[in-house]
């Protein structure tokens, strides 16, 4: 709709939806329902329409608020499922009368049902679950292409109609594998609707999962692949369904470091979900640099929920909604498709979660209090459901939680009692973190979004060198280069890095020079950093070098840091590297430091320099080795994944025995990933 | 469970008359320690070759490693190789290699096979299968005739005597991979521990039986004696999401449950 109409609209009445953000939602998908008995009901959906419409936040009849949807085709299933698996999916949607099959065909159906995951109480054959099944992937691959503007998702009069957001509550169906039904999943619409796009266009994707139980199947069509990143925050699967989502599962060959999970602890709170959210997803989003966002809004991370453990309220639930607004508007220009997902304290939890999604993403405010004629209409079904549900908690070991019937949007801070290994809890939550920051973060990266410190300031190289002391000033020299002369300059002060800007070919780490650049300038923000750089007289920065102490995998070491240095691929060949880092370790501390540098094969532009991983490696230890640095064997995990990776060490004169014997039996110690 | 089911049956082995130099190439390439030496077959690796097109290999020896790094030793302390002797690289693999005489069929079962590698404190069996004359020369049709008529030609080879053939290796690897498997842990599912007093399987039975009735699907049971004679706890691997319905049986019986193992 043009603007002035829009303007209108809004003047009309306060409950209009903006343009850009649809909200797919067929009736046809009610009938994906496995019984009254059966956890997943689709009267959960039904509750969320009525409550969004009666708090006149979306409605079904405004066309501008939603898209027309259709089932996905046979060719577009392929390409995550095996034609074998849809097949029998088709066969035994067929509604069959038991008694006028043969025993033959009984059996036949039995042995489809078993080989493909049905024979099961989680995913029981459905009559019709491959047409309802279908058009629930169908959404979310026409809403996914209406964000990307392929023809798939329908034409638009011009580039303002065509939708930024789209919410599928039906879709999130993560459980399901190529050849498998699994966890009340039949087809995986987000793989489908991911691996359209992958097909389609040349974008990346970024795959958040905010479901409490692992988003397996989704992982698992991607692991492999580098243009999707997969990041799972669950709960731990060492107890719960379906088992898998360690931090060490991160990916395999070219897709290494592509797949990303966050186990965390039963019974984690919000305050420890959102630090640890915080801690890891944004660093990954500006590493991996995605041109679009697809999220999975799991409720069942809820306290109430009755299949697992972890112990969110609202608040937690409102802070993934927003983080993902966010990122889509921060790093893919808008484009976000929301999945539902899981979700089985049907009437209390999941319409409120999916309605503060549908509010986030179309910019509408929810009332405080829920529509009174909806809880009036609900509430008795949840009445109904209320003794079984208390009994199913008391089951899987979860405090009863609050018998009442939720008036609000928001959850009341009485409803919950805290739980009583709260700090033990957030504790290996915050280590759980920190080890996949330190697998999966390349080190310019953590240390732009370095978290608080807990190591005595004593030791931090603030202290050591007293950088940031008034009467400290910077140094500078100039280098004459082939292309021309380049200013070297250590310690520089975030007001430094806002007068430069980034070559063009300065992107190792962040992809984009721009997003370089705003990495250096958090890095030169952080008091415990140490940033030099190499710019031009016209305020290029064309090389940087990185102080940083050690991260957690470090922790209880004293005056360890870590050593980066990039240089832009504009400015290779010219021994600029060589005389960066020389001037950079120009300290007059540097004999009582410890410092080391990681290469990881995996981000070295191996490609662009036109030479082999092995090569590389011997260039990078040649550099270092002319700062008196050494090769270290050793059993950090990040550094053994691959034999081109190497570790170098330099272990200053004056730095005395027993630390540095500390420093290398860590490097040596049998990596004890529980430590951490 | 036996042998055949969890061995390695995609070998890379070397001929005896290969240089060591190329048997450690091979190793490093690899990232393993033990090489199976062969005669026949069709070369170093065939594994990826269809079945049928595959020569039966006769078994050797076993070159591990460690056998390499002993001749490496040696000459080094030598101070180079021994008086008519080539450098290491060049020597031939049947001069270091051992005849690895402990050795399994396909058929035998994984405990006899684990108690061995553990008993005698080994790597690796080679699986092998004794061949005898007249089904070889039926089932490989036409090339085994020609090899029959090779062994006529050459009546001392003793074309009788059933020669051993190399169907495969066992290695701690494969025993651990099945290990992992017996657990469950490659298919989606959740953990259930369910203890057991004084062995009494009562409640495992109990619970099998319940989760039968209820439709829930069993990946795994693992009721081991760990510690003493009895398995303390049995080890349930349930796929499913939903285990609630399954929980609330065995409250109703009495039967005590966890999710997390207690430690004994």
């Amino acid at each position: 709709m043009g603007f002035a109409k829009r303007k209108r609209r809004m003047a009309q009445s306060a409950d209009v939806t903006p343009a850009r953000a649809r909200l797919l939602f067929d009736r046809l998908e009610l009938n994906y329902d496995f019984g009254p008995e059966h956890p997943l009901q689709a009267q959960r959906l039904a509750a969320l329409i009525d409550l969004l419409e009666s708090s006149g936040l979306w409605n079904q009849a405004d066309r501008q608020a939603t898209l027309p949807t259709r089932a996905a085709t046979q060719a577009e299933l392929e390409l995550v499922h095996t034609p074998e698996y849809i097949d029998a999916v088709k066969q035994l949607s067929v509604r069959v009368n038991s008694e006028q099959l043969s025993a033959e065909e009984m059996h036949k159906r039995e042995h489809l049902a078993l080989d493909y995951g049905f024979a099961e109480g989680d995913t029981p054959p459905l009559p019709g679950m491959h047409e309802v099944a279908a058009l629930i992937a169908g959404s979310s691959l026409v809403g996914l292409s209406a964000i990307m503007g392929l023809p798939e998702g329908g034409a638009f009069a011009d580039e303002t109609e065509r939708p930024l957001h789209v919410f599928h509550p039906g879709g999130g169906l993560h459980h399901a594998w190529p050849a498998r039904a699994s966890g009340f999943c039949v087809y995986n619409d987000a793989a489908v609707a991911i691996a359209h796009v992958l097909r389609a266009s040349e974008a990346k994707v970024l795959y958040i999962d905010f479901d409490a139980h692992h988003g397996d199947g989704v992982q698992k069509a991607f692991y492999d692949e580098p243009r999707v990143m997969t990041i799972s925050l669950h709960e731990t699967g060492r107890y719960l369904f379906p088992g898998t989502g360690d931090v060490l599962e991160m990916g395999q060959g070219l897709g290494r470091g592509y797949s990303v999970n966050v186990p965390l602890q039963p019974f984690t709170e919000d305050d420890s979900y959102i630090e640890v959210m915080e801690a890891i997803i944004a660093p990954l989003v500006v590493s991996f640099a995605p041109d679009v966002l697809v999220t999975v809004h799991g409720c069942d991370t809820h306290a109430w929920d009755p299949l697992t453990h972890l112990s969110l309220t609202m608040r937690g639930i409102q802070a993934q909604i927003r983080l993902a607004h966010q990122l889509a508007h921060s790093y893919c220009q808008g484009r976000w498709l929301a999945l539902g997902g899981g979700g089985y304290d049907l009437y209390r939890v999941v319409p409120r979660a999916w309605g503060l999604v549908w509010a986030e993403m179309s910019e509408q405010s929810v009332p405080e209090q829920l529509p009174e004629a909806w809880v009036n209409r609900w509430r008795p079904a949840w009445l109904k459901v209320r003794e079984q549900e208390a009994e199913e908690q008391k089951a899987m070991g979860i405090q009863v939680s609050s018998g009442h019937f939720p008036l609000t949007f928001a959850d009341r801070r009485e409803d919950f009692q805290p739980q009583p290994r709260r700090w033990e809890i957030s504790h290996t939550n915050r280590q759980t973190a920190a080890l996949a920051r330190h697998l999966l973060l390349s080190s310019s990266i953590r240390q732009a979004f370095r978290r608080p410190r807990r190591v005595s300031p004593m030791t931090g190289l603030v202290d050591l060198l007293h950088l940031r002391g008034s009467d400290t000033p910077s140094r500078s020299t100039l280098l004459e280069t082939a292309k021309g002369p380049v200013l070297l300059r250590d310690f520089c002060p975030p007001s430094m890095v806002e007068r430069l800007r980034a070559d063009a070919g300065l992107h190792a780490f962040a992809r984009l020079p721009e997003r370089e650049w705003q990495l250096l300038l958090n890095i030169a923000k952080s008091p415990d950093c140490a940033l030099t750089l190499a710019h031009t007289p016209a305020g290029e920065i064309v090389g940087q070098v990185t102080l940083a102490p050690g991260d957690e995998w470090w922790e209880g070491l004293d005056n360890v840091y870590e050593v980066a240095i990039e240089v832009s691929s504009n400015w290779r060949g010219l021994h600029l590297a060589h005389h960066l880092l020389a001037f950079a370790l120009e300290l007059d501390a540097l004999e009582d430091m410890i410092l080391f540098a990681v290469g990881l094969a995996w981000h070295w532009d191996t490609e662009g320099l036109g030479m082999s991983m092995y090569r590389y490696r011997e260039l990078i230890t040649h550099l270092f080795a002319t700062q008196g640095f050494v090769e270290y064997p050793t059993n950090e995990p990040n550094v053994r994944m691959e034999p081109a990776n190497v570790f170098l060490a330099r272990i200053g004169k004056r730095v005395d025995a027993r630390a540095s014997s500390r420093f290398l039996s860590r490097v040596m110690s049998t990596p004890n990933l529980a430590r951490l | 469970m036996i042998v055949k089911e969890i061995m390695t049956t995609e070998l890379i082995t070397v001929a005896p008359d290969d240089t060591l130099g190329h048997a450690a190439n091979l190793l490093r390439q690899y990232q393993f320690h033990h090489l199976p030496v062969v005669r026949g077959g069709n070369g170093a690796a065939t594994w990826h070759w269809p079945r049928e097109k595959r020569e039966p290999l006769i078994f050797e020896g076993l070159l591990t490693s460690q056998d390499i790094d002993m001749a490496v030793a040696l000459e080094r302390e030598n101070g180079g190789p021994a008086a008519g002797q080539e450098p290491w690289q060049s020597r031939r693999v049947v001069e270091v290699m051992h005849r690895a005489l402990i050795r399994v069929t396909p058929s035998t079962t994984v405990a006899a096979a684990a108690l061995l590698l553990v008993e005698r404190n080994l790597n690796c069996l080679p699986v092998i299968q004794y061949e005898t004359a007249e089904p070889l020369v039926q089932a490989a049709g036409g090339s085994a005739s020609e090899a029959g008529a090779e062994s006529a030609s050459r009546p001392s080879e003793g074309w009788q005597e059933s020669r051993p053939l190399l169907v495969g290796l066992l290695t701690r690897s494969d025993l651990l991979t099945a290990l992992a498997r017996s657990l469950g842990v490659f298919e989606p599912g959740m953990q259930l521990v369910i203890p057991l007093r004084h062995g009494n399987m009562h409640p495992l039975a109990r619970a099998l039986t319940l989760a039968d009735e209820l439709r829930i699907g069993v990946r795994s049971v693992v009721a081991a004696p760990l510690q003493g004679i009895f398995p303390r706890a049995a080890t349930l691997r349930l796929g499913t999401i939903n285990p609630a319905p399954l929980l609330l049986r065995l409250q109703e019986e009495g039967i005590a449950y966890s999710f997390v193992d207690q430690e004994v």
